[in-house]
C-alpha cells in the first residue's frame, strides 16, 4: 500500500468517525441512496456532460474578463439531463428532503474538483456558490483514490454522503454528493 | 426653479456664531461639515447668471417638489427645527443618514429617516457616530394634491438653538399641470427571495420565532416593500424561485401527487402575499391611491410545477399544464386580471441546475426550451383568458437573434444596455410587435453625481422603451450605515435601527422618482409639441447629447456568432454611450426639470 492510499483511507476512517453512529436513520438513508448512486450513475455518460469547449475555458484567467470561463460554460444536453435525472431519482429515495449532485475533478489538474450537477434544494456542504471549479475536496480525493464512501458531516446539522462512479473501464471518475440538512430552510437558497 | 434654490440659500446669520438654515436643491448633496460633497460639486453653481432672478420651487399637482435643509450649528449642542406647512400641501421631513464609506474617509447621505417636525436632536448626532459632524442635512418632500389650488404657498422653517435662531421660507409655486397618473417608463427594482427579509428585520423575526416566514408581519413587509416603491413611481419584483429550480413557499401555491395527480394543494401562502397586491389593497391609503401590481414574476422554472424528471417525456407536459391552468382559474376567479404575470426563466447552465440558459441566452441552441415553453404557456392558457400571463425572457448576447426566433413567443424582453444600445432597429421591432421592452444595469454608487440615477429613466424614454431594471435594490450590504459599500445594489434600507420596522427611503430613490414624474409630464406634451422635439431638447438639456447619440453604431462584431464575441469587445462597441453618460453632473436632470416647467407653465 502506497503512503498516498494509506493517508486516503485514514482520512475516510476519520470522516465516518467523525460522524454519529449509523444507527442514525437521517444518515442511513443517505448512505443508502449514495451506496445506489454508486451502482446507478454511468461513468461514461458523466465524462461527455461538459463540452470539450467548456473545458477548454474553465481554468483560463483573464483578469479583464473575470466572466470568461462563465460566459463559455456549455454542457451536452442529452448526457446532462440523463445523469440529473437519474439524481432525481437516487435523490427520492429518501425520505425527506435531499439532493444528489455530481462532481467531478478536472483533468490534468489533481488538485482541483469541480460540481457538475445540482439539484432542487441546492444542498451541499461544499460548493461555494458560483464557483466553476475549486480546490480539491479531501473528503473527496478520499473517495476517488480508494473507491470507498465517505460521510461527511462538516457543518452542524448537515450531512453529506459521498460515493464513487466509475466508468466502463472501472476507473473512478467521478463523485455523488448526496446531502441534506437536518433542518431545512425553507427560505435558502431562493436567490 | 429647484435649481436656483441654491441662489436662494440663505445663511440668515450674519455672524460666525450663529446657527444657519440653508436651503438646497434636491440634486447638491451635503456632508457632515455642511459642504457639497465631491460627487456633487461640478454641478453646483453652473448657472450663476439667472441667480440673480429670485424664483422658488416650482411644481405640478399630482406630483413632489423636493429639497434639502441643511441645519448648521457653529458648535455642538441641542437645536430644535420646526416648520410651519402651507395648507393645501402635505410635507414629509427626513433626516439624511450620513454613510460612512468603507476603505474611505468620506460620508455620504443616502438614507432617509422620517422626522416629525417639530424635531430636537443635538450636532452632532449621536447615533450617526461622527465626532466633528457640523451640519445636519434633512429631505423635505412637498406632495401637491391633485385638488390644490395653482398659486404659491410658504414654507417656513425655524431653527432654535444656543445659537441666534434662524429662519427661511421657502415658496413652493403650485402650477395648473398635473403629473400624468400613468408613467411613460416602468422603473423596476428587482430582488431575489425573501431571506433578506428575516436577516434586516431581526426584532420581528424573533418575536415571531419559527413561524416568522408565515406570519403576517412578514407579508406586511414584503407589502411594504413594494408600497415603498410604488409611491416612489417604482416597481417592485422579488424572484421566488433558485437557479436548481427550489421555490419558496410564499411564492407558489403548494403542490402534491405526481404526472396526472399533480395539483394544487394548498393557495393559502400564495394568496396572503399575493392578494393584497393583485387586487391592489396593499396601497391603500397611498398617495398615488390603491391599484394591483402592473407586473409580478410567476414561480414557473424548469422544475416548478413539473419535475424535471419528467423533462422530455409525457409527464412533464401533463404537469406543466395541470397546474398553470389551474393557477389561470384560479386567478381568473379571484378576479386577479391587471397583473402581467411573467414566465420567466433566470437560471444559468453554469450554476449547474439545468443544461441551458434562461437568463441571457449565449448559445442559440437555447431558444429551443423558449419554444417548447411557449407551446406548453399556450395550452395552459385559454387564448381567451382575461389573466395575462406574459413571457419574458433578459437577453444580451444573443438579443438580435433571439428577438427574431422567439418573435411571437417572448413578448417582454429585458435588455443588457450595452448590447442593446447597437441595435435600436431591434427594439423599434419589439415594440411595433407590441413586446415589452426594458433595460437593465443597477443602481449608481452614492459616490456617483446625484443626476446619475436620473440616466435610466431617461435613456428608456429617449429609446422609445418602456422601462428599466434596476437588478437589486434591497441588499445594502452587512453594515450600511459605518462601513458602507457605496449602496450599488440598494435603493432602500431597513428602518429597523430607527425604529422603523418597515423599509425606508434613499436620497437617489427620490431624485429617481423626481424624473421619472417628470417625464410623465414631459411625455403629456407630445399633444402640443412634437415628440422628437421634446426628446431633442431633453437631451440636449441634460448632457449637450442628441437623442441619436444614445445609440452606439452596431459593431461588425455583431455579424458573427455571439459566442465568438467577448466582453472586451462588447465594451469596446459600447464606448460611444458610455463616454457620453460620463459626463453626467449632479445638475444635468435639473436642466430638464427647467424645461418640464417652462412647458408646464403656460397649461391653464
Amino acid at each position: 500500500m502506497t503512503p498516498g492510499r494509506m493517508k486516503a483511507i485514514l482520512l475516510a476512517w476519520l470522516a465516518v468517525s467523525a460522524v454519529p453512529a449509523a444507527n442514525d436513520s437521517f444518515i442511513r438513508e443517505l448512505d443508502d441512496a449514495a451506496r445506489v448512486a454508486t451502482v446507478m450513475v454511468d461513468g461514461d455518460v458523466c465524462r461527455k456532460i461538459v463540452t470539450p469547449r467548456a473545458m477548454d475555458y474553465l481554468l483560463r484567467n483573464d483578469p479583464k474578463d473575470p466572466f470568461l470561463a462563465g460566459d463559455n460554460y456549455e454542457v451536452n444536453y442529452d448526457a446532462f439531463d440523463s445523469v440529473k435525472k437519474t439524481l432525481i431519482r437516487l435523490s427520492r429515495l429518501v425520505s425527506f428532503p435531499a439532493d444528489a449532485n455530481l462532481w467531478m475533478p478536472v483533468p490534468g489538474h489533481p488538485d482541483k474538483i469541480r460540481v457538475v450537477i445540482r439539484n432542487v434544494n441546492e444542498l451541499s456542504q461544499f460548493w461555494p456558490w458560483g464557483a466553476l471549479y475549486q480546490n480539491m475536496i479531501p473528503e473527496m480525493k478520499t473517495v476517488l483514490d480508494t473507491g470507498q464512501r465517505v460521510t461527511v458531516a462538516k457543518k452542524p446539522g448537515w450531512v453529506s454522503v459521498l460515493a464513487p462512479v466509475s466508468d466502463s473501464l472501472g476507473d473512478i471518475v467521478a463523485v455523488v454528493e448526496v446531502a441534506s440538512q437536518r433542518k431545512l430552510d425553507p427560505q435558502g437558497n431562493v436567490k | 426653479m429647484r435649481l436656483n434654490l441654491l441662489r436662494l440659500s440663505l445663511v440668515l446669520a450674519a455672524c460666525a456664531q450663529a446657527a444657519q438654515l440653508q436651503v438646497q436643491p434636491e440634486y447638491l448633496r451635503t456632508a457632515p461639515d455642511g459642504e457639497i460633497v465631491p460627487a456633487d460639486r461640478a454641478g453646483a453653481g453652473r448657472t450663476a447668471p439667472e441667480a440673480a432672478r429670485p424664483t422658488s420651487l416650482s411644481g405640478a399637482r399630482m406630483g413632489y417638489v423636493s429639497l434639502q435643509l441643511i441645519v448648521k450649528l457653529s458648535a455642538p449642542g441641542e437645536y430644535s427645527l420646526d416648520l410651519t406647512p402651507a395648507t393645501g400641501l402635505q410635507v414629509d421631513v427626513f433626516r439624511e443618514w450620513y454613510h460612512a464609506l468603507d476603505g474611505e474617509k468620506t460620508h455620504y447621505p443616502d438614507a432617509l429617516v422620517p422626522v416629525r417636525m417639530p424635531y430636537a436632536s443635538r450636532l452632532p448626532e449621536l447615533d450617526n457616530r461622527i465626532p466633528d459632524q457640523k451640519a445636519q442635512a434633512f429631505w423635505v418632500d412637498v406632495w401637491i394634491p391633485g385638488d390644490a389650488r395653482p398659486g404659491e404657498y410658504h414654507l417656513q422653517f425655524r431653527l432654535k438653538s444656543a445659537e441666534p435662531a434662524a429662519e427661511v421660507t421657502v415658496p413652493i409655486r403650485v402650477l395648473a399641470a398635473t403629473v400624468p397618473d400613468q408613467d411613460v417608463v416602468a422603473i423596476d427594482h428587482n430582488s431575489y427571495g425573501s431571506s433578506w427579509i428575516g436577516d434586516l428585520y431581526a426584532k420581528k423575526r424573533e418575536s415571531a420565532g419559527a413561524a416568522f416566514f408565515r406570519s403576517d408581519a412578514f407579508f406586511q413587509l414584503i407589502h411594504a416593500y413594494h408600497r415603498i416603491f410604488y409611491e416612489h413611481r417604482g416597481v417592485f419584483h422579488q424572484l421566488g424561485y433558485g437557479h436548481a429550480g427550489k421555490v419558496g413557499p410564499e411564492f407558489a401555491p403548494a403542490l402534491e401527487g405526481t404526472g396526472r395527480a399533480r395539483h394544487v394543494a394548498n393557495w393559502e401562502l400564495f394568496d396572503r402575499h399575493y392578494g393584497p397586491l393583485f387586487d391592489g389593497t396593499a396601497f391603500t391609503g397611498t398617495r398615488r391611491g390603491a391599484r394591483p401590481i402592473p407586473f409580478a414574476y410567476l414561480p414557473i422554472n424548469p422544475e416548478w410545477p413539473a419535475s424535471y424528471l419528467w423533462w422530455g417525456q409525457p409527464g412533464y407536459e401533463v404537469e406543466f399544464v395541470n397546474v398553470v391552468s389551474e393557477m389561470e382559474r384560479h386567478f381568473r376567479e379571484k378576479n386577479w386580471t391587471s397583473t402581467r404575470l411573467e414566465l420567466f426563466f433566470n437560471h444559468k447552465k453554469r450554476y449547474m441546475g439545468f443544461p441551458w440558459d434562461g437568463d441571457e441566452v449565449r448559445f442559440p441552441e437555447d431558444n429551443r426550451y423558449f419554444r417548447e415553453y411557449g407551446r406548453l404557456l399556450r395550452k395552459a392558457v385559454p387564448n381567451d383568458s382575461p389573466v395575462k400571463f406574459v413571457f419574458r425572457a433578459d437577453a444580451s448576447w444573443d438579443m438580435e437573434q433571439q428577438s427574431r426566433d422567439l418573435a411571437g413567443i417572448v413578448n417582454m424582453w429585458i435588455c443588457g444596455d450595452g448590447i442593446l444600445s447597437w441595435y435600436p432597429e431591434t427594439a423599434r421591432a419589439m415594440k411595433q410587435r407590441g413586446d415589452i421592452v426594458w433595460f437593465y444595469s443597477g443602481p449608481p454608487r452614492v459616490t456617483q453625481a446625484s443626476a446619475k440615477i436620473t440616466e435610466f429613466p431617461l435613456q428608456a424614454w429617449l429609446w422609445g422603451i418602456d422601462g428599466y431594471v434596476h437588478w437589486l435594490t434591497v441588499d445594502a450590504g452587512q453594515d450600511p450605515w459605518f462601513h458602507f459599500d457605496g449602496g450599488g445594489t440598494a435603493l432602500v434600507y431597513s428602518g429597523e435601527r430607527f425604529g422603523i420596522e418597515e423599509p425606508i427611503p434613499s436620497v437617489r430613490l427620490k431624485i429617481q422618482r423626481n424624473a421619472v414624474q417628470d417625464l410623465a409630464l414631459l411625455d403629456s406634451f407630445k399633444t402640443q409639441r412634437p415628440e422628437a422635439e421634446l426628446r431633442g431638447e431633453a437631451a440636449r438639456r441634460f448632457n449637450g447629447s442628441r437623442p441619436e447619440d444614445w445609440w452606439n453604431p452596431r459593431p461588425p462584431m455583431a455579424d458573427r456568432p455571439a459566442t465568438e464575441w467577448t466582453n472586451d469587445e462588447i465594451d469596446a462597441a459600447s464606448a460611444q454611450t458610455r463616454l457620453l453618460l460620463a459626463k453626467t453632473e449632479a445638475d444635468s436632470w435639473e436642466k430638464v426639470h427647467e424645461f418640464v416647467m417652462q412647458l408646464a407653465e403656460v397649461v391653464k
